[in-house]
């Protein structure tokens, strides 16, 4: 009894262990450890011999689960996502992610480690959970139990990963490249977890408070967030961002996520005159707030959120889009001029030969993208382990020419830099040409989204 | 023996049957499905608690997804942020559910029908935006997600029933344990001053009132116990799926399926919801996993019937269907072909319209 | 005072929007005596359907004509096939026949039309602003208010100066005694049901263009307007009204004026119609249904 009851306790030390044991390899790679990527001896982990630090500690994962998911030649990944109800338009970034895989299984499969000739086909299994965390969370289950996955690829939404975070990390299965650019994933206590390339919110952020502190420092600004925690993380990133500038706040208002109506709010927001409009909004809200700002005959600087980048909802705002600025971490499909780049000519015709999307759909060229991303990361990976992966995605370099990803730009991460899309595009809308333009160099802001993300929401 | 005390010995040879086959699924079947039979159990729950407000009590709800989730946040919260076992947490969040079931049921007294499923329907609405105000938990979002260590049992619990994390028995030998007092209490009750006094009410409520039973008291009790159900499924839920959440639409597909497990099971018999929630827990398994696999990939077939999209369609059209073949719910229409089939064995008049309660 | 005016005018449209589909409620209420959860849901398939017409290039106001009548077949289909069958079943039954629909509708829209967002929706009219010493007033809200009128309008002309109308209000009223003396009941719980699908469509049509068009595009109006019935009154046309237009009003006017509200913006209508619905159990216009002993 006792004996078991100390058992029991165990895992509570362990986790605390672990812990320890990450800030510990944090603080000796950050010492200048240096560490070569694609290290063919492999990196798995404490039972590594002498060598280089792992960032990740596998002393406490479960035995014998590392290979899991590898059988003959084929490697099984698992995903949850809304296919069905309100959030069902996201089935889109299934349908690129299929495409790259299945274009990459009909040239032989995925290369691992790369070089060794050994090439396996890709299997991507999908549950629907209607973006409702507890679904995701028994699907994570599942796919880990019964599908025996080797490793979690894009499942989509912050609270759905959150939910499914001790899970991964305790069972030590790869959670590699979450749909959403909340900063969550920055936190080193879970190094399970790694986000897309999806440009992480605090940096939306950064880039348009250094564009009104050199275009208009003294701006007023009013800003229109959902109420989730979405918005909320713009909201908070922004109020952190303007300390010590002569940016003030003059208004927030929230609107419920649930509903595309944002008139009251944005006459409202109108009302304060204020010099710049950041709009931590998504989908319909991002068009229908645009509308009523020109309704309210309102001319402010306006920033809108990556998330809103696509032809339909800028063309849905017309001219009242025109101007603005947003990011992207990848080349426009929509975007005619862009036609003639190689990568896009091969996205094009693979989406259009293994599935019915839209290929001008970005949110298509995001799940094709993320898939030859995590491509990427295999074939860079000197085993085919769980941890020798996730060792790999969190120390990787040279993220170049991947999927769709803009010329000249690199996902990279390393011991101190948890994220990945932190090199990207700051652009402008057209109303008239009714595509986005760019705007000045690439911005790169690697290695900075942790200490400008609100560290509330780092830690917790 | 009557058809009546042969009926009564049906049902309890099944629920014994039933008892023995509960208790064993987490040694029958995989992690995954047995987290599925506690899910049914939970919403049973809830439902059973539902039942007494609109079956026996006749006061709709389209709000009780409120009730859970307040359960489930106090359950959650005590264990994530104060440390707490799960147990005693149900010590906590049944009387508070009590308490705020009864301060809504005050409204009650003078709202009714229609009127008050809509104000039922605004505390489902109006709940998840609250928990976004005030709760910043699991990466300052309002979802609880509670860690492997935290859900453990406690010492006195023996090992074969708490193999926890990979296969959750301790999670659902608890919604069990407490589903089952749910039952046993449920049964009394009904059968008690206070059941008879609910159904009173429901029937007709000044009549109740002349042979002097206080209506008042009555609906404000019933509001009370319907929310402390609900609210205990709501704690057990944490255990379960291991976290606490709301969100606008589950708050309020939860108060559907709720609603939805006591008509298809049988609104105002004890069992009904329960089984009603086997049923809906069952059939979006159905849909959502076995279906997909069999529809092959005939192109139209695959298109409906194969798409994750139509889920909810397939799952809406089954619901019609089903109140269609069985508008009494599943026991009263079980309980109907009983009478039919004791009648034409023995000859006996033609059957008597079925009693209201079992 | 402009500012007032002009989140007082975007109250109004949007009241009018909930009073639409508000009407359509009542119209249920008073034909079968039940919720229909389904309404807004089905409201989104007639505007799918429009969507439909017009992306495959038919003329705006020819779609929308096209829309409403079929509406109004498919109103009066579904009253025939889904819920004749249970159509003296407990009310439970029928909500949970209608809660089956709005699960089915929501789900085959996405089925059928594809669940990507639609922003392509033409406006039946110009849209045009005019900013009358800062007031804003756009054509969008005049022609919701205009819609409204003319739906009153037409309910009021067909009820109180027509023959069916006559019958239609007997039945609503007592229906097992108007089908004594003659009245057909069943084509008039049928007309019931089509005259509020076309209700649905026809304020789908001109306020999705507005919105854009997606799946959930119905669900919070649907909440607001029944809102907007429990304070008006089920059983009446004119609370669904006036009901939809202070519900309107009040979020606008919470949004500018009462910040801290401004995540839980929810909180003003349903407040409301709890106070009110303490003072008069009916709703403001509903009538009293006398229980005996």
């Amino acid at each position: 009894m006792n004996h078991r009851g100390r058992d029991r306790r165990g895992p509570s030390n362990s986790l605390r262990a672990l812990a320890l044991c990450t800030v510990l390899a944090l603080v000796i790679a950050a010492c200048g450890s240096s560490r070569r990527s694609g290290n063919t001896t492999g990196n798995t982990g404490a039972s590594t011999p002498g060598g280089t630090t792992p960032i990740i500690d596998t002393s406490n994962c479960p035995a014998g689960q590392d290979s899991v998911g590898v059988s003959g030649n084929t490697i099984t990944l698992g995903t949850s996502l809304p296919e069905s109800g309100l959030y069902a338009p996201f089935t889109a970034i299934l349908k690129g992610e299929r495409s790259y895989f299945s274009y990459l299984n009909a040239q032989g499969g995925v290369e691992v480690p790369k070089g060794s000739g050994k090439k396996y086909q890709i299997k991507l299994v999908d549950k629907d959970d209607a973006y409702d965390a507890a679904r995701t969370v028994t699907n994570v289950n599942s796919l880990i139990n019964d599908t025996k996955v080797f490793s979690l690829f894009n499942v989509v939404g912050t609270k759905n990963n959150l939910g499914a975070r001790d899970t991964v990390n305790s069972d030590c299965v790869p959670d590699l490249l979450i749909a959403s650019g909340a900063v969550q994933w920055g936190n080193t206590k879970f190094p399970w977890m790694l986000g897309s390339e999806l440009v992480p919110y605090p940096l939306e952020v950064r880039v348009f408070v250094d564009y009104l502190k050199k275009n208009k420092p003294n701006a007023k600004i009013a800003v229109l967030k959902a109420n989730d925690d979405f918005g909320q993380s713009y909201a908070d990133t922004l109020t952190e961002l303007i300390k010590g500038t002569n940016l003030t706040i003059v208004q927030t208002q929230g609107y419920d996520p649930e509903s595309s109506d944002v008139k009251s709010a944005v006459t409202s927001l109108a009302a304060t005159n204020a010099d710049a409009f950041l709009l931590g909004a998504t989908l319909l809200a991002c068009p229908n707030a645009l509308t009523a700002m020109g309704d309210a005959g309102w001319k402010p600087i306006v920033y809108m959120s990556g998330t809103c980048v696509s032809k339909l909802l800028l063309g849905a705002a017309g001219k009242n889009a025109d101007g603005l600025l947003t990011v992207t971490p990848l080349v426009d499909p929509a975007d005619p001029g862009n036609a003639s780049l190689p990568a896009m000519q091969l996205y094009m015709q693979q989406v259009k030969k293994y599935s019915d999307a839209d290929a001008t759909d970005g949110i298509v060229a995001y799940g094709w993208t993320t898939a030859a991303l995590m491509a990427r990361i295999l074939e860079n990976s000197p085993k085919l382990t769980r941890s020798s992966v996730m060792e790999t995605a969190r120390n990787f370099k040279d993220g170049t020419g991947i999927g769709l990803e803009l010329p000249g730009a690199t996902w990279d991460t390393s011991a101190t830099d948890w994220f990945l899309g932190e090199t990207f595009q700051l652009i402008t809308y057209d109303a008239t040409a009714g595509h986005t333009k760019k705007l000045g160099p690439l911005v790169n802001l690697d290695g900075k989204t942790a200490e400008l993300s609100p560290q509330s929401l780092l830690h917790s | 023996m009557t058809s009546r005390r042969r009926l009564q010995m049906i049902g309890l040879a099944a629920s014994i049957v039933a008892l023995v086959v509960l208790s064993l699924i987490p040694h029958l079947t995989s992690a995954t499905d047995t987290q599925r039979w506690a899910q049914a159990l939970y919403i049973g729950m809830a439902a059973m608690g539902l039942n007494i407000l609109t079956g026996y009590n006749g006061q709709v709800s389209i709000g009780h997804g409120a009730f859970f989730g307040l359960g489930a946040y106090t359950s959650a919260l005590l264990m994530h942020q104060h440390g707490w076992q799960f147990l005693p947490t149900l010590l906590v969040s049944a009387p508070l559910c009590f308490v705020v079931g009864v301060l809504i049921g005050f409204p009650a007294l003078r709202v009714k029908g229609l009127y008050l499923a809509l104000v039922t329907l605004g505390l489902a609405v109006l709940f998840p935006d609250l928990t976004k105000h005030f709760v910043h938990v699991t990466g300052g979002t309002n979802l609880v997600a509670l860690n492997r260590t935290e859900l453990e049992p406690p010492q006195w619990v023996p090992t074969w029933l708490s193999a926890i994390g990979r296969d959750d028995q301790w999670a659902y030998y608890v919604t069990f344990a407490l589903t089952v007092v749910l039952v046993i209490a449920t049964y009394l009750m009904v059968r008690s001053r206070f059941g008879r006094a609910l159904i009173a009410v429901r029937d007709h409520e000044a009549a109740a009132e002349t042979v002097g039973i206080n209506a008042a008291r009555v609906k404000v009790l019933a509001f009370g116990l319907s929310a402390l159900y609900a609210g205990l499924a709501g704690s057990c839920s944490v255990l379960v799926d291991h976290l606490a959440n709301a969100d606008k639409v589950q708050t309020f597909q939860l108060s559907i399926k709720f609603l939805v497990a006591v008509v298809i099971g049988g609104a105002a018999t004890v069992i009904g919801p329960l089984i009603g929630a086997g049923v809906i827990v069952g059939l979006q398994w159905f849909i959502s996993e076995v279906l997909p696999r069999h529809v092959g990939s005939v192109g139209i077939l695959k298109r409906t019937l194969g798409n994750p999209a139509a889920s909810p369609a397939i799952f809406g059209i089954l619901l019609i269907l089903f109140v269609f073949v069985m508008p009494d719910g599943i026991v009263g229409g079980l309980r109907r072909f009983w009478t039919r089939l004791m009648s034409g064995r023995s000859g006996a008049p033609p059957p008597t319209p079925a009693p209201l309660t079992t | 005072m402009s500012l007032f005016l002009t989140q007082l005018m975007n109250g109004i449209g949007n009241g009018a929007i909930y009073a639409s589909l508000a009407l359509a409620l009542v119209l249920i209420y008073r034909t079968t005596g039940i919720l229909n959860f389904a309404q807004g849901e089905m409201a989104l398939y007639s505007t799918y359907l429009f969507w439909y017409f017009t992306d495959r290039g038919m003329p705006v106001i020819v779609a929308i004509l096209l829309t409403v009548v079929l509406s109004f077949i498919g109103g009066a289909m579904i009253e025939r096939v889904v819920i004749r069958p249970v159509e003296n079943s407990s009310p439970l039954v029928l909500v949970i026949v209608t809660i089956g629909m709005f699960l089915a509708l929501n789900s085959i829209v996405q089925v059928q039309f594809g669940s990507d967002i639609k922003t392509n929706l033409p406006r039946a009219y110009p849209r045009h602003v005019w900013r009358p010493g800062d007031v804003q007033i756009s054509t969008d809200t005049l022609v919701l208010v205009g819609v409204l009128i003319l739906e009153c309008l037409v309910l009021y002309l067909l009820f109180q100066h027509t023959k069916l109308g006559l019958a239609f209000r007997a039945v609503s009223s007592n229906p097992e005694s108007s089908r004594l003396s003659g009245v057909p009941a069943g084509r008039m719980l049928m007309l019931g049901w089509a005259l509020a699908a076309a209700l649905g469509a026809l304020a789908g049509c001109l306020v999705i263009p507005t919105l854009g068009l997606q799946a959930s595009s119905m669900q919070s109006i649907l909440v607001f307007s029944f809102a907007a019935a429990a304070l008006g009154g089920f059983d009446s046309p004119v609370g669904a009204v006036v009901g939809g237009l202070i519900v309107g009003v009040a979020q606008s006017l919470t949004t500018q004026y009462i910040k801290s509200l401004s995540d839980i913006v929810l909180v003003v209508p349903f407040a409301l119609i709890l106070i009110v619905l303490m003072v008069r159990p009916q709703g403001l216009f509903g009538t009293r249904r006398v229980e005996r002993v």
